[in-house]
């Protein structure tokens, strides 16, 4: 055979793969040339409108600091930023402008309510969310972060605190005192915990402290505070403590637990729930609730299991298993053995 | 413009500002209300009759749950339902073959009456309506019985006591109890089981469980699997212990995709799906007695009417690329053979040959034909052929195609982790609606297939 169609089959698939529109690999490098173009510039936003926040202008060495890019590329890239319109030159640095700020809320928007989605619906450990949600934060429409706030249930602030942006751009400002400031006769409700560095964040959570938390300053001094929450104590740098902060408590909010968790409930005893952790959030909060698991419902042990874990549990004539991780954040009160139907059954 | 004007959007926006004052208790408060207004209903509507039943179903309970007997029971009643799926579906599944295939000599003998060209009549006739055909009658009459003897266990509320026993195990690897089920599911049929994921109501779970889903063999991989058992490993043994030694060769294989499908859920909930383990609540309903017609309905309808539909869209372009294979010459050879002439090496370095692999990209769309396709592609026809009995496709196999026990038992561990085929494809697709995932699905189990077999491979000739 001598005059193979192969070499110009060949060349014609190759010609195809190359710039064949929207999925060709020339249109796939372009596209992914904007992307990361995009994402610096929503990257850049957000640092100046949290140094704005802060009463400060956002410098060159502060962006390439944060961004991990050369002063080179800031500089380049903020020039391009100003010609469109997202930044202006302010006293000692940059200052965002109307469409920059509009921009940059949007961003923070779409990481706090991702945050929230990684936290309540895929159940990520609060230490991972950060990370994730940067990756996930670019690229999404306003549309679609309604949709996603509408899922949520329209939550207020992010996984450790921070307030979540209106669509219509209006942030809530954060009104609370830094725990290393508190008094340590009062107790307090932690509000909010600085998610960045995460070094710190970790300390904070190697320590056991949730958002929600109502903790008590037992000691302090130079170099660490000592804090309750009612069952156990919590040791803490004053630096790390810096990151956390509180509210004062609503009446009728009171630090001791007069309460077990679901998961030490024995077999045979008729409990009340007394409250879900609010640890305990968004999907997993609703879920509970939907099974009935409302203050003064009635619980008690059906079913015990070989491996421990889940156990079946009685709740308003309805039988539900629940893993130990779950029922630890159900709180309830021991009643009396009682001659009830279901205690006796079990 | 009056400032007091009411549109929808300025009560929308009311609402929006309204939500923010509402503080973060007031879901919970909701839902507290909500119950204590009903439990005021019932307690004033409803007269308890005693609690005879739910005695009853605690002790049901205590034996299906309990250290000693829980284990048992649901081997016993998975192997009884596969026992009744293989052996009840034999008989139908000739009778519609012979019909379906004497059909297509009729309708091919009329295309030749007709005077139409050999190729029309073979395409149409011998290609797509044999492809279908094989399908339909190797997969309608196994789902028409294991949905639903599945669906009965399943309104029995047995299930969720499966899913009780062993999520202590899904829980170690990061996964969802309910997965056992959509596991057990999977048996029937991958797509309907990745359908069955609904029931897992936590995203993250949820995709682990469709992910790894296709780990355990489905109906139309059984064939495979216990020709292979029956020939190589049966056949091992004297005669006496040959079937036991055959089912036990197959349920082992069922144990290492169990076993495969727990690794990789643990893997993925380290990795790309990583997290705690969300809400895990799992109702264990009153037992009930199963209502026949409903069982009839969903298993029939909703399940294996809508399975078969997706297996004859994808079977018919296949049944296609089959003739056309086997039909087309280049040269002095049918592009089959020389396909199979160009995976060759490919398919000796897993442990397989050309012949396998090219079954295997052909089976793309369903599993059903990878023996067919194999048996046509040895015995060099132009179309997918049964061989009579296992003693011919031994003879075919092994003296006249060299087969070892390491192509059997490459073959059995390919056939159990390879890709899922296009109808699972197609239903990730439709349960994810993401890209990412739907590639993740279909290439992750091939990667692994290749790289367990070569490494058998490559471990049994060094020591062998």
């Amino acid at each position: 055979m001598i005059d193979s169609p192969m070499p110009w089959l060949v060349l014609a698939t190759v010609v195809a793969l190359v710039y064949w529109p929207r999925v060709g690999l020339a249109a796939l490098l372009s596209s992914r040339r904007d992307r990361l173009r995009r994402e610096l510039v929503e990257d850049a936003l957000k640092h100046v409108l949290s140094w704005e926040q802060r009463g400060k202008a956002a410098t060159l060495e502060s962006l390439s600091g944060a961004m991990h890019a050369s002063p080179t590329t800031v500089l380049q890239l903020c020039t391009d930023m100003q010609k469109r319109g997202l930044l202006h030159v302010a006293p000692g640095g940059f200052g965002l402008t109307a469409k920059g700020e509009q921009l940059a809320l949007h961003v923070v928007r779409a990481h706090r309510l991702w945050e929230r989605y990684l936290a309540d619906d895929a159940g990520l450990p609060l230490d991972k969310l950060h990370q994730a949600a940067e990756k996930a934060e670019h690229g999404l429409s306003a549309d679609y972060l309604d949709e996603l706030d509408a899922h949520l249930g329209h939550p207020q602030s992010d996984p450790h605190g921070d307030p979540i942006p209106t669509r219509d751009g209006h942030l809530e400002q954060l009104h609370a005192v830094s725990l290393a400031e508190w008094p340590s006769d009062k107790s307090a409700r932690i509000v909010h915990m600085e998610d960045e560095p995460t070094v710190v964040f970790q300390q904070i959570l190697a320590a056991g402290l949730r958002p929600g938390m109502i903790v008590r300053i037992l000691d302090q001094d130079e170099e660490r505070l000592v804090i309750s929450d009612g069952v156990n104590e919590h040791r803490l740098a004053p630096a790390v403590a810096a990151n956390i902060h509180v509210h004062p408590t609503e009446v009728g909010q009171s630090l001791p637990r007069v309460a077990t968790s679901l998961a030490d409930l024995n077999k045979g005893v008729v409990a009340e729930v007394v409250e879900i952790d609010d640890a305990c959030r968004g999907f997993s909060r609703r879920r509970l609730m939907d099974l009935g698991l409302t203050p003064g419902a009635k619980v008690s042990v059906v079913l015990d299991n070989t491996f421990g874990d889940p156990r079946a549990f009685r709740i308003r004539d309805t039988t539900i298993a629940l893993r130990a991780e779950q029922a630890r954040l159900i709180w309830v009160r021991p009643l009396a053995p009682a001659a009830d139907r279901e205690g006796v059954a079990a | 413009m009056s400032a007091s004007a009411t549109t929808p959007q300025s009560v929308l926006d009311r609402a929006d500002g309204l939500r923010r004052q509402l503080g973060a208790t007031v879901r919970d408060d909701m839902v507290a209300a909500l119950y204590e207004q009903s439990s005021i209903i019932v307690d004033r509507a409803v007269k308890g009759r005693g609690s005879q039943n739910w005695d009853l179903d605690q002790r049901i309970d205590r034996v299906v749950t309990s250290q000693i007997f829980g284990l048992p029971i649901m081997l016993l009643i998975l192997s009884c339902i596969f026992y009744l799926t293989i052996l009840g579906a034999n008989v139908p599944s000739a009778m519609l073959a012979s019909l379906l295939f004497s059909f297509e000599d009729l309708a091919a003998g009329w295309f030749d009456a007709l005077g139409a060209p050999w190729w029309l009549t073979g395409f149409i006739w011998h290609g797509v309506y044999r492809g279908l055909a094989w399908v339909i009658s190797v997969m309608l009459p196994p789902m028409a019985i294991f949905f639903p003897v599945f669906t009965i266990l399943e309104d029995l509320g047995y299930l969720p006591r499966v899913a009780f026993n062993m999520d202590w195990l899904f829980r170690k690897a990061g996964a969802h109890g309910k997965q056992a089920l959509t596991m057990a599911m999977g048996f029937g049929c991958n797509a309907a089981g990745v359908i069955a994921t609904r029931v897992i109501d936590s995203p993250r779970e949820r995709l682990i469980a469709i992910l790894t889903n296709n780990f355990v063999p489905c109906n139309g991989r059984y064939p495979t699997l216990i020709m292979l058992a029956v020939i190589f490993v049966g056949a091992a043994f004297p005669p006496a212990f040959a079937a036991v030694a055959a089912a036990g060769a197959v349920v082992g294989v069922v144990l290492l995709g169990v076993i495969m499908t727990l690794i990789v859920s643990w893997v993925l909930s380290k990795t790309v799906l990583q997290g705690e383990a969300s809400a895990f609540t799992l109702e264990l309903p009153p037992y009930r007695r199963p209502s026949i017609l409903r069982i009839l309905y969903t298993s029939l309808i909703d399940r294996t009417l809508f399975v078969l539909w997706r297996a004859i869209l994808t079977a018919a372009p296949a049944g296609a690329v089959i003739w056309i294979l086997a039909n087309v010459t280049w040269g002095d050879a049918s592009l089959a053979q020389h396909s199979v002439d160009f995976l060759e090496p490919f398919g000796w370095a897993l442990g397989l040959d050309g012949v396998i692999i090219l079954a295997y990209i052909i089976a793309i769309p369903a599993n059903e034909i990878v023996v067919p396709t194999m048996m046509m592609a040895y015995l060099g026809v132009g179309m997918m052929t049964e061989p009579t009995s296992y003693d011919d496709i031994r003879r075919i196999l092994v003296d006249e195609h060299g087969w070892t026990l390491l192509t059997a038992v490459s073959l059995m561990l390919f056939s159990l982790l390879h890709n899922p085929c296009a109808t699972t494809i197609l239903t990730i697709w439709k349960e994810t609606r993401s890209a990412r995932w739907t590639t993740i699905g279909a290439l992750l189990p091939l990667a692994i297939a290749f790289v367990v077999c070569f490494v058998v491979a490559a471990v049994w000739r060094l020591v062998a």
